[in-house]
């Protein structure tokens, strides 16, 4: 027996009566993809789901002044699918469509991904690339977090499934001189996790010959989507040349810290960061109509 | 537990059922609306072979509470199309050749069905991402992405699937309709696991929980009191002499481990239930007290001298010698010898289909409806450990989900089986996928030394190997799955003189047994390797190493059968280097 009760409500509001209501015993299930393999191996236990699939209010991808906002509910498939992200957030898009398989991108929600707390999870490393924040609504009200403080360790989110709820995502939308990329490498093309997935959001000059800022998101390599921070300073204000795309490799293999897994070596993933950073670079300029001088 | 009502339609038709507010998709559209087109091969989301359509988006419906249908629409491979009226991508599937073992195909069937739902005009990449999510262990997916993409083309009116594919009487040498084929599109075979009867109970296995240890006492006094249990079995309630083994001289296997086990596979006792769920609750009541061993994992391990035995006779199971020729002579004729070591690793079948049986026993007669490649082997080992004539043993193949090899062995069958002999109900037994991963029979892993010598025009002269071949806990086909390497020690190439000592190893790994192509696949990794080594020495192309050493007419194998007639290898080679283009 997985559980005993199950509810499907129809606005935030009655979610936040159930969590109320269950007093911690009762969590939240988005497309649960995730969660049934928790459950079945006996990983999670609970004793209600509050299946918040049938939350209309909750499933969009809309532009609204500087901003493009998420509805956690929105599934993978609506975000791969998206003309708005494919034509301003390419990030998201890509990295939503490497998810799992189409089975599982037609279940799985934006904020189950992220409330799951993978570090590798493809979504994550895209938010984190846009500089994205969480709005979460919880018996205290609502809040606002970045992305980045959202993991409080291996697998752990801040977010409480039986307390509370995450709406949203929001982030700034790239302008003009902006552009994104998003890279993976896997052993397969379906159903497999990354070895490694980058994300890269980045800003140059109207001649778009100088990257003016730059943030890169990296997977899995820590508790949380990593930000080559060093890297990006090194970057900021530099030509786009081979040489710079050579120096942000060095810089980048020293501040990053892999781990052997399943999925492959530490020294393998140190090598690939570098292919796939570079990669990601010159197609997120290229989109620009920029590219990078010999 | 409170049911729940839940209203949704399938296949346009619409139920209201009063259920268990915990049951998954794929058990209520099995089990309560009686749909069993819809299979389940991981419940981790992964095979795809439980895709349906939920609001025409395929999904994971292993991977999904029920109640998440509530209100919507489903479509199943039963709202496809029906034998008198196939949907022409069922059509397409016969045609093409993409329905094999049939397990993947409903499941393939739904997300092929979504995509042409939206794109009549997919390319072939579309297609591949569109099944991206449904793994397909028979066909490689060449042919259903070919059936899928001709499916498209008759609806969009160009040009109908030739079907049926058999046209008149004369079939040798032509394609034919696969006899078993429609009612694998329409969801209508029915896979073991598909099997239902009135009154029926569940059995479950506890595994052990070390690769080797002795077992000083199971507890099954709280299992037995737990309400809904059946019977709790050990191996003292087994009639006959808890053994089985597929090689006639070599029954090593229990059916229930009674005083030790050898690997996490072994089975320990059996619960039988009124439901799964109470055999799987009642396993974690069974205490049993062991007292584990120190363990073999390897092959190098396991042969030395003071190695733990995995059984009492020692670790070595099999020396298999083929000794031809003068081998001396062989290598002393050689302008260049190459040599080297090779290490493969052990493989699993993967079937879509994990193991599944039903068994009943009635009016004396007990009849076991199960996943085999072997019906009258599974029958003789059921007989004897139940001390029943043969003669009151039925063993009805069903439909299999995929094989490989890996469902020779007995698995479940003996178990089931006791469980309808001890209790008189029909009995269901389906494993898990990682109960099937952690017991069934795998590829043997080899440890391989060669030595290989040419003469300066490419001939080989000689041919010396060891081979070692890790069987795991029990026997298996390992002795042959050797002995059949040994037979094929340098693969489609004659060579007059050789020395091979091939080894067949017992460790506490999991079982190696009978896999496509039993015991050829490892040794081509290490002869063709070496093939190429010599060429490159010599100075002549990979090509022309393999034709002057390639079998003809009239070769003698390591075993000194003469081929005669049909070889067939050089035609083959040729047009692989034709099709191939390479030639270095």
């Amino acid at each position: 027996m997985y559980w005993e009760n199950y509810y499907l409500p129809e606005t935030v509001d009655e979610v936040l009566k159930h969590l109320k209501d269950s007093n911690g015993n009762t969590r939240i299930m988005a497309g649960g993809t995730d969660l049934m393999i928790l459950v079945r191996k006996g990983m999670v236990k609970t004793q209600g789901i509050i299946d918040i699939g049938n939350i209309k209010e909750l499933k969009y991808i809309r532009e609204e002044g500087k901003y493009i906002k998420i509805g956690a509910l929105t599934t993978h498939s609506q975000l791969a699918e998206s003309a708005l992200l494919k034509k301003k957030a390419r990030v998201l898009a890509l990295a939503a469509g490497c998810v799992g398989s189409p089975q599982i991108r037609n279940a799985g929600t934006i904020g189950g991904n992220i409330v799951n707390a993978h570090s590798a999870a493809d979504t994550a490393i895209a938010l984190t690339a846009l500089n994205a924040q969480a709005r979460i609504k919880g018996p205290e009200g609502e809040k606002e977090k970045p992305l980045s403080e959202l993991y409080t360790g291996v697998g752990k989110s801040f977010v409480d499934p039986t307390k509370e709820i995450i709406t949203e995502f929001v982030f700034e939308t790239p302008g003009e001189n902006e552009s994104t990329a998003f890279m993976r490498h896997a052993k397969r093309k379906a159903l497999a996790l990354p070895i490694l997935n980058l994300g890269v959001w980045l800003k140059t000059n109207s001649g778009k010959n100088i990257l003016e800022d730059v943030r890169i998101a990296v997977g899995p390599m820590d508790y949380k989507p990593l930000r080559a921070v060093e890297t990006e300073n090194m970057l900021k204000g530099q030509p786009l040349t081979e040489k710079t795309l050579k120096s942000a490799q060095e810089t980048i293999i020293k501040e990053i810290k892999p781990r052997d897994s399943f999925q492959g070596r530490a020294a393998y993933k140190t090598d690939m960061v570098k292919v796939f950073l570079a990669r990601a670079i010159v197609e997120a300029v290229g989109d620009l109509g920029g590219r990078i001088d010999g | 537990m409170v049911k729940k009502t839940i209203n949704l339609n399938v296949n346009g038709k619409q139920y209201e059922l009063e259920v268990e507010p915990d049951i998954k998709l794929v058990d209520l559209i099995r089990e309560k609306i009686g749909l069993t087109g819809t299979k389940i091969g991981c419940n981790n989301g992964e095979c795809g072979a439980c895709t349906i359509l939920l609001e025409g988006e395929p999904v994971a419906s292993c991977m999904m509470p029920a109640f998440k249908a509530h209100g919507k629409n489903i479509i199943t491979v039963e709202g496809l199309g029906t034998a008198q009226n196939l949907h022409p991508l069922q059509k397409a599937f016969l045609a093409y050749g993409a329905v094999q073992c049939g397990f993947c195909t409903p499941g393939m069937l739904m997300s092929a069905k979504a995509l042409l739902d939206k794109n009549l005009t997919p390319t072939e990449q579309d297609i591949r991402q569109s099944i991206s999510g449904n793994l397909c262990r028979c066909t490689g997916y060449k042919k259903i992405v070919d059936a899928i993409l001709a499916a498209a083309a008759e609806l969009r009116g160009e040009h109908e699937v030739k079907w049926p594919v058999t046209t008149g009487e004369d079939v040798v040498g032509s394609s034919v309709t696969r006899v078993d084929g429609i009612p694998k599109v329409t969801g209508e075979s029915k896979f073991a696991n598909d099997y239902y009867f009135p009154n029926m109970a569940y059995a479950q296995a506890l595994r052990s929980a070390h690769p080797h240890a002795l077992i000083k006492n199971i507890d099954i006094e709280k299992a037995q009191a737990l309400a809904g249990v059946l019977g709790v079995y050990t191996s003292k309630d087994i009639p006959g002499p808890n053994i089985v083994g597929i090689m006639p001289h070599i029954k090593d296997t229990p059916v229930l481990a009674g005083d030790k086990v050898r690997h996490y596979g072994d089975a320990v006792a059996l619960v039988v239930a009124e439901s799964a769920e109470i055999a799987e609750e009642a396993l974690r009541m069974i205490n049993v007290d062991y007292e584990p061993l120190p363990g073999v994992f390897s092959v190098e391990d396991a042969i030395k001298e003071d190695a733990p035995k995995v059984h009492e006779g020692g670790n070595m199971l099999l020396h298999r010698k083929m000794y031809r020729g003068d081998i001396e002579k062989g290598f002393s004729e050689a302008a260049v010898i190459v040599e080297d070591n090779f290490k493969t690793r052990m493989n699993e079948h993967a079937y879509i289909e994990p193991e599944a049986g039903v068994a009943l026993y009635e009016g004396g007669i007990l009849k076991v409806y199960t996943i085999t490649q072997g019906a009258h082997y599974h029958r003789g080992e059921i007989a004897v450990n139940l001390k029943l004539p043969v003669s009151k043993v039925r063993v009805i193949q069903t439909t299999t989900g995929g094989g490989f090899g890996g469902k020779i062995d007995v698995s479940l069958q003996v178990l089931v089986a006791l469980a309808a002999f001890k209790t008189g109900r029909p009995v269901k037994m389906a494993y898990s996928r990682e109960e099937s991963m952690i017991t069934s029979t795998k590829r043997h892993p080899y440890y391989m030394h060669y030595k290989i010598g040419a003469r300066s025009d490419g001939k080989l002269t000689a041919v010396q190997a060891e081979i070692y071949g890790d069987t795991g806990a029990y026997g298996s086909h390992g002795p042959g799955v050797l002995t059949r390497t040994a037979a094929s020690i340098v693969g489609p190439y004659e060579v007059d003189n050789l020395k091979v000592d091939a080894y067949c190893v017992y460790t506490n790994n999991p079982v190696a047994g009978a896999m496509r192509a039993f015991g050829s696949p490892q040794a081509s990794i290490a002869y063709e390797a070496l093939m190429d080594e010599l060429a490159q020495k010599l100075g002549i192309s990979a090509v022309e190493i393999r034709r002057i050493n390639g079998y003809k007419k009239g070769s003698v194998i390591p075993t000194g059968q003469v081929l005669t007639d049909g070889v067939g290898f050089m035609e083959t080679f040729e047009r692989v280097v034709e099709k191939s283009g390479f030639n270095r």
